[in-house]
């Protein structure tokens, strides 16, 4: 219990700006387990939110319940305005929310420029081309941009993924551990492209394993375990609390 | 994606061509030439969903045999309406049947949608044998209009007018950004915002009229159809190796497949009469475009051909009960 109000106090701080995604007593299982397991979250305008935890604590069913890919059993969502809890991906989309799979998810047979496309096609179509082009120029894959999109490296079909998100023009964007196991002039790309997005007032609600990605560009850390929010706080604030770093994320390094 | 006016030459030059070749040849091969338009249009018309979607359709030859009853039909008596107006005529009765099967069949995965849609052709084809309105087995009768010329321009029209939509709509439009981008990827196309059951369905409609045109200029050319000549299953087939064999997905392939495939199978015809080494040729061809030529002909002529996470890949892995046609 005692874990539970730490994150409902910092959560009233930040209630001031008024919040972007508010997640309610969110439940959904799958056979015996409950991957969400009554889940209470929110995400401030213009916040980093990271959301850690180990393992099967739920996160990537988090994600796929807010973007709509999985139903809840019960619970409420709150986008921007809207409830959109049991609402169809697509709809969701158009509403402004954009995510990354933890599996880049190319359009294989389309170029890079066309995925970028393809993207804005449903909604952004206005000025689609300049923004691929200006995308294609801040995620330094213009020398690739007639390739086919499975023809590029693990670390470019991540940038690409990032890409067509950023050609959504959302206003939160989910990420799915967009930095694991890239090359480290591909993430300096990527920090700097969610920087220049977060100037924009989009805000970002991030699922990372490496702690110092957590540390240097989240605001603040929302941790689960078993399909609940334990805890939620400031990066120094998760460290000192001794019982969460040792039962969820190990020793600091 | 850049088309040069250099490309646009060979293109110019075989419209051309194909425009003075009632001047260049008899009405034998005038017949041939017909019959070659008509399977590379039928082929594109499989190729819309089948290769820019990614969705396998086994029936559609039921949406071309709904063109040619539909035009027969209204043709004889009582109406003996004039042949043009039967062709809007074919194209709605075809849409009412493609909403209702497409509908509730294009939201599961590919493999139930290419049993549904199989299943939806030999339950037509049932259905055309034992009513008397159809003709029953013994068919129907058009009235017969013996103009060579006539017809093989007709069918020229509809096959440069299918090009040219398919053309427009996937290769130079968000439609055609949309189409393949939920074929490659589903639930990233829907992470887009793209409402994919509904792209999906308006593909399937065009690619299904497109095959009731011709099956109504079909019905008119041959003045006599039967279930067997216009619904049966052997028409798909050829649709689909004809695609394979082309280039699964590609603007050209369905008429590069469909016009070589056509001609193979007169000229053995015209050789060794109606023998069953056209349908082995067919089956070779399947075999070593799947081991060797994912991409089909038009994949020889790439600069970077794919190796890994084809059309052919897509299409397959959606049959095989994948989710969204990837892995």
């Amino acid at each position: 219990m005692s874990r539970t109000n730490l994150a409902v106090e910092n959560d009233e701080i930040r209630s001031a700006g008024g919040y972007i995604l508010t997640v309610h007593d969110l439940y959904r299982h799958f056979g015996g387990i409950n991957a969400a397991n009554g889940v209470n979250l929110n995400v401030g305008r213009r916040e980093i939110a990271g959301l850690i935890g180990p393992n099967g604590s739920g996160k990537s069913t988090l994600f796929s319940l807010v973007a709509g890919t999985i139903k809840p059993d019960r619970g409420q969502i709150h986008f921007d305005g809207h409830e959109i809890a049991g609402m169809s991906p697509h709809r969701i989309a158009r509403l402004g929310l954009a995510r990354t799979f933890q599996i880049p998810a190319m359009f294989d047979n389309m170029t890079v420029t066309e995925n970028l496309l393809a993207a804005a096609a449903q909604d952004h179509w206005q000025g689609a081309h300049e923004r691929a082009a200006d995308t294609l120029s801040l995620l330094k894959l213009e020398h690739v941009a007639d390739n086919r999109a499975s023809d590029l490296s693990g670390g470019q079909q991540k940038l690409l993924e990032f890409g067509r998100v950023i050609m959504r023009q959302a206003s939160l964007i989910l990420l799915d551990e967009v930095t694991a196991g890239v090359h480290p002039n591909i993430r300096k790309i990527m920090l700097e492209a969610i920087a220049r997005l977060r100037e924009r007032g989009i805000s970002f609600l991030i699922i990372e394993h490496d702690m110092e990605m957590v540390r240097n560009v989240c605001d603040r850390i929302i941790v689960m375990d078993s399909g609940r929010v334990v805890a939620s706080g400031s990066f120094n604030e998760i460290v000192r609390n001794s019982e969460v770093m040792q039962t969820y994320l190990g020793r600091p390094q | 994606m850049k088309y040069r006016w250099v490309s646009l030459v060979p293109l110019i030059a075989a419209i051309v061509l194909l425009a003075l070749l009632p001047a260049l040849v008899n009405n034998y091969w005038l017949r041939i030439a017909t019959g070659a338009l008509m399977w590379a249009g039928l082929a594109c018309s499989w190729n819309m969903l089948g290769g820019y979607a990614g969705y396998i359709n086994f029936g559609q030859s039921a949406f071309f045999g709904l063109g040619a009853y539909t035009s027969a039909l209204l043709m004889g008596d009582p109406l003996s309406l004039p042949f043009f107006a039967t062709i809007p005529a074919g194209i709605v009765v075809t849409a009412i049947f493609a909403i209702i099967i497409g509908a509730p069949t294009l939201r599961l995965r590919g493999a139930y949608f290419a049993i549904a849609t199989w299943a939806f052709a030999e339950v037509l084809t049932q259905f055309v044998n034992v009513v008397d309105f159809t003709g029953g087995i013994g068919g129907l009768n058009l009235p017969p209009f013996l103009d060579e010329r006539f017809f093989y321009f007709t069918m020229f029209a509809a096959a440069v007018l299918t090009y040219l939509v398919t053309w427009a709509l996937f290769e130079r439009s968000r439609f055609g950004l949309k189409v393949k981008a939920l074929r490659d990827h589903e639930p990233a196309a829907e992470a887009m915002g793209i409402n994919t059951a509904l792209v999906k369905l308006q593909t399937f409609l065009l690619s299904a009229v497109t095959a009731s045109v011709f099956g109504s200029i079909f019905a008119y050319w041959v003045t006599f159809i039967n279930p067997k000549s216009v619904f049966g299953g052997d028409i798909t087939d050829q649709m689909v190796v004809m695609v394979l064999l082309g280039g699964l997905g590609s603007l050209w392939g369905p008429a590069i497949g469909g016009v070589g495939l056509f001609v193979v199978n007169r000229l053995i015809w015209m050789n060794w009469g109606d023998t069953a080494f056209y349908i082995a040729i067919l089956g070779a061809a399947i075999v070593l475009v799947v081991l060797f030529l994912p991409n089909g002909i038009v994949g020889l002529f790439a600069k970077r051909p794919a190796r890994s996470g084809t059309v052919l890949d897509k299409a397959v892995n959606r049959l095989a009960g994948g989710e969204g046609g990837h892995s």
